[in-house]
């Protein structure tokens, strides 16, 4: 292998990136508009009021609730048809019908608000006052808020697109464009071409984590606090093995519709269960070897615990050797298979 | 490299490629024979789907025949691909370089992948690309791209080039320039295997040239050989509705200096020695048959003719018009 060609293909690579805006903002401008978005969308300290229906036909039996001011509930009158659409569209957590006496709600249980309108609204019925009962305070210190959670999860979804679209995305069109066809009847070994490329998507993927890292904590207060140092080495791993898995993803694929069909096969999993948006420690039981199997569960769980716990390098190994084992089995794997027509 | 002249540039044994589909397989080479000599301009000529860039691409090393012999300047592929690579070079029938890299950065790319590289200006200069050296590649005009993917494949000196369809699409002008490169790769001693669909380039291009059809040699010869084997140099073509069959072969062929009819439907070829003697026999032999003329002309005998010949059809019906 002759460095010169390694480098010479790197700095290919680089050029094309930085010539072409759009894969930058899909770098860095994507997770900071959603860090904004979800930020502030889950940082309102109040909850929003609950919404309530009623049908027309029952408007008389509860005319003592829609005259007084009820603070978190929020009660609308519908003709009768019209409010079980909108019920089931999800405009309002719950439907009260019946009597006065013998009231009856109608909740869809799987949906999140619902229990939380019950509990309201039976309160209400009831007559107690809203500001009765233990006094309730919101988290809002940092570190334990959602966003704290969040942005860890976002930087680890940003290294997994930067491997899935930056290497993979990129190999599939040098290959429909028969650009790697061309490349391999030159004197130019395939080693080369592979780590140069690597290398430098790998060297693109690394600023965007610290960028986003940095906009928490001058948007939002999340600190960060375990060493720097063990945030890049996670980073670098964390871009490493999700490039394999990109190589992986793109070793056999002709098109780049191809491509988007396979990738969201691995990605569509990663975002539901790879613990960005939501934990993943309480879904069901079934689920939690593919949860376990997912890289992105241990590279967001390594962020958190080293920004959020302030863990040091020692707490991240175990994550770390997990990452390294699966980008090195899709490299290996990708390698053997990788077609290069 | 004590054996670097030994041998033939390219040598093909019984060359078959078949490919597997759905439809049913495709024979794309039939057991072809080709000896390509050091020096050549080597040209295959033959229609789309002849079997052409299927044949340069075994050559290349970048398909796998499914059976019979390649021998790429004495060697073969299993046994010293990367010796042969660096002594080849390649444009393909269609490449999409880097779009955003400007034609120097191109241009150094594959400078870096060769241990001796021709100097870029001197590159550029060859190919007539010194003042687009900044442009981006996204910006080059076809003809263009088709020069730039010529000094790449230039740029490591090689003993042998390949150039699958380097003219097809051009205008005239950028064609023009690109034979030019062609000539002045030739007077530097090299050998170049060129496929085209066009049969004026192949006439005044190739040294030799082996017409393909349906994947099979259907002739092989110098330009002016292949010709010369029609046996006469001129073409009447005589057009009129259904007159292929309204005359028979033995009538005409017996007329005073014709030597050979061939029936395209409603055109009809004929191959003469002497038009001025051919002509009042055919025209004499139609007032008797009573068959009224759409159209006559006469014309030299082209590779066209040579590639009607032996096929009863055109070789520029299946070309696409750009
Ligand atoms: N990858 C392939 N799979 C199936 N058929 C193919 C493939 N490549 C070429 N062919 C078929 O092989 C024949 C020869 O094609 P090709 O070598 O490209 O001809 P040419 O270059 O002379 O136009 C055509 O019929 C073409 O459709
Ligand atoms: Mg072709």
């Amino acid at each position: 292998m002759r460095p010169s060609v390694i480098k010479q293909v790197a700095v290919t690579s680089l050029r094309e990136y930085l010539r072409t805006p759009e894969a930058i903002f899909w770098t860095y401008g994507f997770p900071l508009v959603m860090a904004v978005v979800l930020g502030i969308a889950f940082s309102s300290s109040e909850p929003g009021a609950v919404r309530v229906v009623i049908p027309e036909t029952s408007q008389a039996a509860f005319a003592d609730l829609l005259e007084k001011d009820n603070g978190r509930v929020e009660i609308e009158v519908r003709p009768a048809d019209a409010a079980e659409r909108a019920l089931s569209m999800g405009e309002f957590d719950l439907l009260l019908q019946g009597s006065r006496e013998d009231p009856s709600l109608r909740i869809d249980p799987r949906r999140p608000g619902s229990e939380l309108a019950r509990f309201h609204l039976e309160r209400l019925l009831a007559g107690e006052s809203e500001t009765a009962g233990p006094r309730i305070e919101a988290v809002t210190e940092p570190g334990a808020r959602y966003i704290d959670f969040l942005i860890p999860g976002l930087v680890g979804l940003n290294l997994l697109g930067a491997g899935m679209f930056g290497v993979g995305g990129n190999l599939v069109q040098m290959r429909t464009r028969h650009l790697l066809r061309r490349l391999t009847v030159t004197p130019m070994r395939r080693s080369e071409f592979l780590l140069g490329f690597v290398s430098s998507r790998v060297l693109l993927s690394l600023p965007a984590p610290f960028v986003i890292i940095l906009f928490g904590w001058l948007a939002f207060d999340v600190p960060l606090r375990g060493s720097i140092l063990t945030v890049f080495l996670l980073t670098l791993l964390g871009a490493l093995s999700f490039s394999g898995l990109g190589l992986l993803v793109a070793s056999r694929v002709r098109t780049v519709e191809g491509l988007s069909g396979v990738a969201n096969m691995v990605m569509m999993p990663m975002w539901l269960l790879g613990g960005s948006f939501f934990s993943n420690e309480r879904f069901p039981e079934v689920l939690q070897p593919l949860v376990q199997a997912m890289p992105l569960t241990h590279l967001n769980d390594a962020y958190r615990d080293v920004m959020l716990g302030g863990e040091s390098l020692g707490s991240a190994l175990l994550p770390m050797l997990i990452l390294v084992v699966i980008g090195l089995i899709s490299f290996v794997v990708a390698l053997r298979i990788f077609r290069w027509k | 490299m004590s054996d670097a002249a030994a041998g033939s540039a390219i040598e093909l044994r019984q060359l078959t490629k078949v490919y597997k589909a759905k439809e049913g397989d495709v024979r794309a080479i039939d057991a072809l024979d080709l000896q390509v000599e050091r020096g050549e301009i080597f040209g295959l000529l033959g229609p789309n789907g002849a079997g052409k860039t299927s044949t340069v691409e075994i050559c290349e090393g970048l398909e796998e025949p499914t059976s019979g012999e390649v021998r790429i300047l004495g060697r073969s592929w299993g046994e010293d691909s990367q010796g042969i690579r660096e002594r080849i070079g390649v444009s393909l029938q269609e490449t999409k370089f880097f779009e955003k890299l400007t034609v120097l950065e191109l241009l150094e790319l594959f400078a870096s992948f060769y241990a001796k590289p021709m100097p870029l200006p001197e590159l550029l200069a060859l190919v007539g690309l010194e003042e687009k050296a900044t442009q981006r590649y996204q910006n080059l005009s076809g003809g263009q791209c088709q020069r730039l993917a010529v000094a790449c494949a230039l740029i490591g000196y090689p003993d042998l080039l390949f150039l699958d369809e380097p003219t097809t699409g051009l205008d005239p002008q950028s064609r023009m320039r690109l034979w030019e490169v062609i000539s002045s790769f030739r007077e530097g001693g090299g050998t170049l295997l060129l496929t085209t669909h066009y049969m004026e380039e192949a006439a005044t291009l190739c040294d030799r040239l082996m017409i393909i059809d349906h994947g099979r040699c259907i002739a092989l010869g110098s330009p002016k050989q292949l010709i010369a084997e029609l046996g006469a140099g001129h073409v009447v073509s005589l057009e009129a509705p259904g007159i292929g069959e309204r005359l028979q072969a033995a009538e005409l062929s017996s007329l005073a200096s014709v030597r050979e009819s061939t029936s395209l439907g409603d055109e009809l070829n004929l191959t003469v020695e002497e038009p001025h003697v051919a002509l009042p026999a055919i025209l004499s032999l139609l007032r008797e048959k009573n068959i009224e003329l759409a159209g006559l002309s006469t014309r030299h005998v082209s590779l066209d003719d040579v590639f009607v010949h032996h096929t009863g059809r055109h070789l520029r019906d299946e070309e696409p018009r750009k």
